[in-house]
């Protein structure tokens, strides 16, 4: 294509990404240095760089907590998620028998339901059996909210793996469950740490779940101790930016080594 | 014969198969299927039942259809139900369309495009709660990037308090959505253009289409169907929205921003009467209004026609 | 009706190191129908695509009718092309389909109306002009695809492989359609596989190509009866030419070759002397052995072991085993005949029929 419209197209697309990277990159920016130093001038350069204001937030702000919370609550959803939703999922694609797809739909159907439908009745039924402002409670809603989606990814993909597989495994003698253990499972591998990706990500930005359920300090997640800390210091621009940079650091990481997984897992089923 | 005695055996291990394993199906399904209905069937039916009532902290009062009475004259309702469609129908639109010349420009070969690509995705990864308090700051009247650049480009008369007008606070969050799914539906589009078959384009090619005719006649009819999908998606996230409203303005200023999803969690959590019951009402007719819409939009486009090739 | 020339087309792709097509050199006639043949990556696509104008050229100059075309983009160049999957447009209907690329080109609509209808009855498409592609089976969309080409009316036909996907029936009543078209239209025709049946029956002329070069240009049966190289003998026949490997032997009249443990003798009339000790590979067709001893003149009597024997039917395949020589012969023997595998006979070769090639593979000529 000729020089000039490259040229053009190319400043274009530099400048779209200056307005969707750009957020971050102040945000980074201002995590670095003291309020007052912001206040002075809010688009400087981090120079001198305040390192220190990491681990003080992480220390004095409840921050580890925060983070601790959040790892151990989303960790432990996504393995429950991926172990049941591959179950039923392998189920759903393997097995022919009348209720299937009538639920796969309903399970599928789920994925429109707006959270509020659930959300009060979840309220209190927590608050009933005492699962209310505890780990072990959020955790379970967050396997049931992200069910139909991972159900919905891993039964088409196991839905495609030839069935000659699984005749040639049953002829081997295995047993049902070993089937799914040593064969679908290890097969649908990629689609697996697809979804993994994929509820990690979403279950560790949640937000509204975990408002409602949660109101221990002791037990805040990430997304809510952040909301705290703009609640009580509203003006420590600086405090507020360094505790933004280490919610988002765990996220980008992740997204550095596995961009390409991320982002196919993020998009999975959204291409017709 | 050996002949005979390994057809025995096949038709045994055929029978086997064929006959339906309950035991395993079951075994398979159940823990998923106890998880959906205690935390989600059996909510979604409470919360039904919830709305005929007055649920309070130590009694619950069986009212009927009183519930739905106040909510039709629930001003601030509609009000929330009429911010939240116009949000759902404005923001696809916008996301959508310039997710589209987006993902054409890096369809064209673009250097870079695996760089572009990858960073354009990144607002997608980050909590609503990240991305609300940067633009929070953002739109912060005093020292925000949005009005220091107006007032450095001579154009001060346009600064103003984006978040805290009622006329501008609800497209200012619009524009937060899009800025964040853009990339979303582009790396979706960019995925769709890829799958396009090359040999269709260069017959389109030899047909004597340039780049506008190939567009029009050949890519934009074979991507319609993603391009519907991701409408579609956009719509339904937009009317769950509730994580940036709260972060942001938390449906102020005087209900400019109130969405459906804010207004329940106020009156389930934070008015001071402790009714659960007029809030279930809210979620049911809300529910209600969510599935009409969604099934009407899959009807108008017609989403199960899949273009085969 | 047009000319094509290809002057040393050369196409080299981004940090490849070998090019793809390789400085090839052709000249189309007027009306001819040239088959480009070879095994998969000789370059014969890529050369189509170069002369149809969606691959740049890197060196070399394409004319079509004596007018340069190496600048003009594929939609100028007045040129039809029919691909390998089709590339129907699968959200048109066949009309649709087919009036296409007239539209684009402002063609009237009573003259599109008139040339879709006039192609969709000459290819049997009329009833399905409302059908979109994937309501079409295999063969119709090839028509489609066919139809498409025709109706455009171009200087040229370009065909990519376009048999390849049909099966095995399909493709042999397609391919007398196209014959049959072809004398029909008197259009220049440029034909692209890999199937050398196809190359022999359609072609006017064929070109072989391997490794990006173009290795041999001919009329078909000259290709087969006079192959330049061992690369075009092995490639035309099935069964395959047996090549043989052996050495000039000497002799008094520098005419014997000894393959294996077997001297023979050349006939004067077939070559000039031959350098004693040279590497000489010979290759003989299946059908030039027959059963049973032959001597003297133009035949040469060799021993066999038979090894494996395929009645066919209408004629029985053996391979055979000669004293000394690692790989199997192919013959092609009448149906009556009773050889067993095991069975140890006289097989004769036809010398007048037998090709030489030098230790690089280039044939030996004839003596003039």
């Amino acid at each position: 294509m000729p020089a000039l419209k490259r040229t053009l197209l190319l400043l274009l697309l530099s400048f779209y990404t200056c307005f969707a990277a750009g957020p971050f990159v102040w945000a980074a920016m201002l995590s670095l240095r003291t309020t007052t130093e912001i206040h002075r001038n809010h688009f400087a350069l981090p120079i001198p760089a305040h390192w220190e204001k990491f681990p003080e937030a992480w220390f004095n702000s409840n921050y580890s907590v925060y983070f601790a919370n959040s790892a151990l609550i989303v960790v432990s959803a996504v393995l429950v998620l991926t172990l049941v939703g591959s179950m039923a999922a392998h189920c759903l694609a393997r097995y022919r028998f009348r209720l299937n797809r009538i639920i796969y739909f309903i399970l599928f159907s789920t994925i429109i339901f707006p959270p509020q439908i659930t959300i009060i009745s979840l309220f209190q039924i927590l608050v009933q059996y005492g699962l209310y402002n505890s780990k072990i409670g959020l955790t379970l809603v967050y396997v049931a909210i992200q069910l139909p989606l991972t159900i919905y990814i891993l039964e088409s993909f196991f839905a495609r793996i030839p069935s000659d597989l699984f005749d040639a495994a049953r002829m081997d003698g295995y047993s049902d469950w070993e089937i799914f253990w040593r064969v679908s499972f290890p097969i649908a591998l990629p689609a697996i740490s697809t979804t993994v990706i994929l509820n990690f990500i979403l279950l560790w930005n949640e937000f509204l779940y975990a408002v409602v359920l949660i109101t221990d300090e002791s037990n805040r997640t990430l997304p809510l101790g952040i909301q705290r800390f703009i609640g009580d210091t509203q003006e420590d621009v600086g405090m507020i930016a360094t505790g933004l940079m280490i919610a988002i650091i765990p996220v980008v990481v992740v997204y550095a080594f596995f961009s390409e997984k991320l982002i196919q897992g993020m998009t999975a089923g959204a291409v017709k | 014969m050996a002949r005979d005695v390994a057809t025995g055996a096949e038709r045994s291990l055929r029978e086997e198969a064929l006959a339906k394993p309950w035991g395993t199906i079951i075994a398979f399904l159940l823990p998923a299927l106890i998880i959906y209905v205690a935390f989600t069937a059996y909510p979604a039916l409470r919360t039904l039942w919830n709305s005929f009532h007055k649920v309070l902290p130590r009694r619950e009062e069986a009212v009927g259809l009183a519930n739905y009475a106040e909510l039709m004259q629930d001003e601030i309702f509609w009000r929330a139900v009429r911010n939240t469609i116009t949000w759902a129908c404005t923001s696809p639109l916008v996301e959508v369309s310039v997710a589209l010349v987006l993902a054409l420009a890096l369809y064209a070969k673009v250097p870079g495009a695996r760089f572009f690509r990858v960073a354009w995705f990144t607002p997608v990864l980050m909590s609503y709660v990240v991305v609300g308090i940067l633009w929070l700051w953002i739109y912060n009247y005093d020292w925000g990037p949005v009005n220091v650049a107006l007032r450095a480009l001579g154009l001060g008369g346009l600064a103003m308090p984006w978040l805290g007008d009622p006329k501008t606070a609800l497209p200012s969050l619009i524009f937060v959505t899009s800025w964040m799914w853009v990339g979303f539906n582009m790396v979706v589009l960019l995925a769709a253009l890829h799958s396009l078959p090359r040999e269709v384009i260069e017959a389109a090619e030899l047909d004597n289409c340039g780049w506008g005719g190939k567009l029009v006649f050949v890519i934009l009819p074979l991507i319609r169907p993603t391009l519907l999908n991701l409408i579609v998606l956009s719509f339904i996230g937009k009317m769950k929205i509730f994580d940036l409203v709260w972060i942001t303005t938390k449906g102020n200023p005087l209900w400019a921003t109130e969405t459906v999803s804010t207004y329940v969690y106020k009156r389930a959590f934070e008015w001071t009467t402790f009714d659960l019951g007029y809030p279930s009402t809210i979620a049911a007719v809300w529910f209600v209004i969510v599935l009409c819409a969604v099934l009407t939009l899959t009807w108008v486009f017609r989403l199960r026609e899949k273009l085969e090739y | 009706m047009a000319v094509v020339t290809l002057d040393r087309l050369t196409k080299i792709y981004d940090r490849a190191h070998l090019p793809a097509a390789d400085a090839v050199s052709l000249e189309v006639q007027h009306g001819e129908f040239m088959v480009l043949l070879g095994p998969s990556g000789c370059g014969k696509t890529t050369t189509l695509r170069m002369v149809a104008g969606l691959e740049s050229i890197s060196s070399g100059t394409l004319s079509i009718d004596g007018r340069v075309v190496n600048q003009i983009p594929a939609k100028d160049r007045d040129i039809a092309m029919v691909f390998q999957s089709y590339a129907l447009y699968p959200h048109m209907s066949v009309k649709d389909n087919l009036a296409f690329g007239l539209k684009r080109r402002s063609v009237e609509r009573a003259e599109i109306e008139r040339r879709v209808t006039n192609v969709a009855d000459t290819l049997g498409l009329s009833g399905l002009l409302e059908r979109k592609p994937h309501a079409l089976s295999g063969g119709q969309r090839q028509r489609v695809a066919l139809g498409r080409a025709i109706v455009r009316d171009p200087k040229v036909f370009l065909f990519d492989e376009p048999l390849s996907n049909l099966d095995a029936a399909l493709r042999v009543s397609t391919r007398g359609e196209l014959a049959k078209l072809h004398r029909r239209l008197g259009a220049t025709m440029i034909y692209v596989t890999h199937d050398q049946v196809e190359a022999m029956t359609l072609g006017s002329r064929i070109c072989i190509m391997n490794g990006g070069k173009v290795v041999q240009v001919g009329p078909p049966l000259e290709v087969y009866k006079r192959p330049a190289n061992t690369f075009v003998a092995a490639f035309l026949g099935n069964p395959p030419m047996n090549l043989l490997p052996g050495r000039a032997d000497g002799g008094s009249d520098g005419l014997a070759v000894k393959v294996g443990e077997i001297t023979i003798q050349l006939p004067s009339a077939r070559c000039a002397p031959l350098a004693a000790g040279s590497a000489i590979t010979v290759g003989v067709r299946p059908e030039n052995i027959a059963e049973g001893a032959r001597n003297g003149g133009a035949f040469a009597s060799v021993p066999a072991e038979i090894v494996q024997v395929e009645p066919l039917g209408a004629e029985t395949i053996l391979a055979a085993r000669l004293p000394g020589i690692e790989r199997d012969v192919m013959a092609r023997v009448g149906a009556d005949s009773e050889l067993k595998v095991g069975a140890r006979c006289n097989l004769s070769l036809d010398l007048s029929a037998v090709h030489l090639f030098d230790a690089a593979g280039d044939v030996l000529d004839h003596k003039p």
